[in-house]
């Protein structure tokens, strides 16, 4: 019955309600610290929607509770209608580094998946080249990671999170550790991916730019309160120039929203280090 | 792509070099040559410091006698056999220790205790449980390996960089296809170094063992004959026996399967 509710509003793929988490400082007497306070979002098929927010905003531990890897205070998470309190097949994360395993080679960190969901040795070699393929590094199939640059890891990791075929792709600042060029060049790439594969996409960064010429929403999270700031929409098409006078207005807005909480993050710092 | 080009080639041949042999080779020329100059000067008669030449002699009449060969099989049947089960009781015991994170916690103590504590001390214990045969042979072995193996099957696991477990949960992975294919191949690395110090302390102790606990073979054995009959040749000739095994295994063996390792694992990379 959940899911014919799904069915009616027919839209939102992942359902957000009302999520909160707090963390509790080791130190004794300390306060709690509320990273997440009663955040939603919906997000439909198909939608790129960017997360913006100052480090220790909580942006990370909210993609986490989406993924189910971390646990909500409160709140619930939904997909396709369905309560969802574990990590499952159908929302695959792609972290920033250092989660492909070296002890396999490329095509085997891509089967990796499909191996553990038991698929044929065929089909499964089938469905990693395909993203192999995709990600335009069919020529490394043989080659382990250490002989990977890092972008070049990370769009393995993409085929990867491809290859399990979820529903949604949740991005933990995935460029963040890359270079400007090579982070141009992945931008394009995802960008090419989304559109083949219509999936829909949960990204996560700190850098203002990468969301506005990624996401089809860029939703500003606050770390004073715990909650979304605003949302915007960008209606503009892709390939975006982050510097054109369209985008600069909406990054203006989106700094004057996040300059309070940059001066909050400053006062923070500060009281922590007199403590 | 651009970034391809960033692609580090490795050089793999780095197995062996001349340069390598050649210092080998010189310091073994030196090692006998002063051996030999001690030997002319005869400041100890023969019967106690025997030449380089007589010790190979004896060294072919044991091969010839076959009491050397059988020695070395028998010794290294022991080896084996007593390594296998320590490494699964190790291995066991160290996976139950991560399981259970009370009993890792006191039992890693206890461990580490245990680990500094002298293998040979175990003999009369296990010499008046087991009696003068292989069994209290194979108990010195294990309980002086054991220990290792559990140290390190338990720091390994739980060293494994969280990121790995929680993307292959994320991906599907629990319960024993976890431990087997994420686990296991991420602890290996640190696992292999513990395996290789463990395998010396085995060695250590069987060696020992069969000098105490009078069996009627083993190279340890053969020592122990040697000292009883004043043998020096019979006991530099086992000892040099004993010490080509150990590089074999250590140096070569364990070395090789640690350098494969690493290397896959990128852990020899110390650019970017």
């Amino acid at each position: 019955m959940i899911t014919s509710e799904y069915q009616l509003s027919g839209t939102a793929v992942l359902q957000v309600n009302e999520v909160s988490k707090a963390f509790q400082y080791a130190s004794p007497g300390s306060q709690r610290h509320v990273v997440l306070n009663r955040i939603s979002i919906d997000v439909k098929d198909g939608e790129f929607v960017t997360i913006v927010g100052a480090s220790g905003c909580g942006k990370s531990t909210l993609l986490n509770i989406i993924a189910g890897l971390e646990s909500p205070d409160s709140g619930s998470i939904l997909v396709k209608g369905e309560r969802k309190v574990s990590t499952d097949r159908d929302r695959i994360v792609i972290f920033q580094e250092g989660a492909l395993f070296p002890w396999l080679t490329v095509l085997e960190n891509i089967e990796f998946g499909l191996k553990l969901a038991g698929s044929s040795k065929e089909k499964r070699r089938q469905a990693a080249g395909r993203f192999l393929n995709m990600v335009q590094l069919s020529r490394f199939a043989n080659s382990y990671m250490y002989q990977l640059s890092g972008g070049m890891k990370q769009r393995v990791a993409i085929a990867r999170a491809l290859a399990i075929d979820p529903d949604i792709l949740l991005m933990d600042e995935p460029f963040a550790a890359l270079d400007v060029q090579t982070r141009d060049l992945l931008h394009n790439q995802l960008l090419q991916i989304h559109e083949a594969t219509k999936k829909t996409i949960l990204f996560v960064t700190h850098n203002m730019n990468e969301a506005l010429s990624l996401g089809d929403r860029v939703v500003v999270l606050s770390p004073r309160t715990g909650g979304i700031k605003k949302e915007f929409a960008i209606g503009l098409p892709r390939p975006r120039d982050v510097e054109s006078p369209e985008m600069t207005v909406i990054k203006r807005q989106i700094l004057k929203e996040l300059e309070e909480d940059f001066q909050f993050a400053r006062r923070e710092t500060r009281t922590e280090t007199i403590q | 792509m651009l970034e391809e080009k960033h692609v580090q080639k490795q050089s793999s041949n780095r197995s062996f070099d001349i340069s390598d042999a050649a210092n080998i080779a010189l310091f073994l020329a030196a090692f006998v040559g002063i051996w030999q100059l001690v030997f002319l000067l005869e400041i100890w008669p023969a019967y106690l410091l025997p030449s380089p030449a007589i010790v190979v002699g004896t060294i072919g009449d044991l091969t010839e006698n076959s009491s050397l060969p059988i020695g070395i099989g028998i010794t290294m049947a022991r080896l084996g056999a007593s390594f296998a089960i320590s490494l699964g009781i190790g291995v066991g015991v160290g996976l139950a220790m991560v399981k259970f994170r009370g009993f890792g916690k006191t039992m890693s103590s206890f461990a580490v205790g245990l680990l500094t504590f002298p293998s040979i001390a175990w003999v009369p214990f296990s010499i008046v449980f087991f009696g003068f045969n292989d069994f209290a042979i194979f108990f010195v072995v294990v309980i002086a390996s054991v220990f290792s193996v559990m140290i390190s099957t338990y720091s390994s696991i739980r060293n494994i960089p969280p990121i790995y477990l929680r993307s292959a949960r994320n991906m599907g992975a629990n319960g024993f296809a976890l431990f087997r294919h994420v686990m296991i191949p991420a602890a290996t690395p640190s696992l292999i170094l513990g395996i290789r110090q463990a395998w010396s302390f085995a060695w250590h102790a069987l060696i020992g063992a069969e000098m105490f606990i009078a069996t009627l073979y083993g190279l340890g054995h053969i020592l122990n004959v040697g000292r009883e009959f004043n043998r020096m040749d019979d006991v530099i000739a086992t000892m040099i026996t004993i010490f080509v095994i150990g590089v074999i295994f250590d140096r070569i063996i364990f070395r090789k399967i640690e350098e494969r390792v690493r290397s896959r694992w990128g852990l020899d990379q110390h650019s970017e």
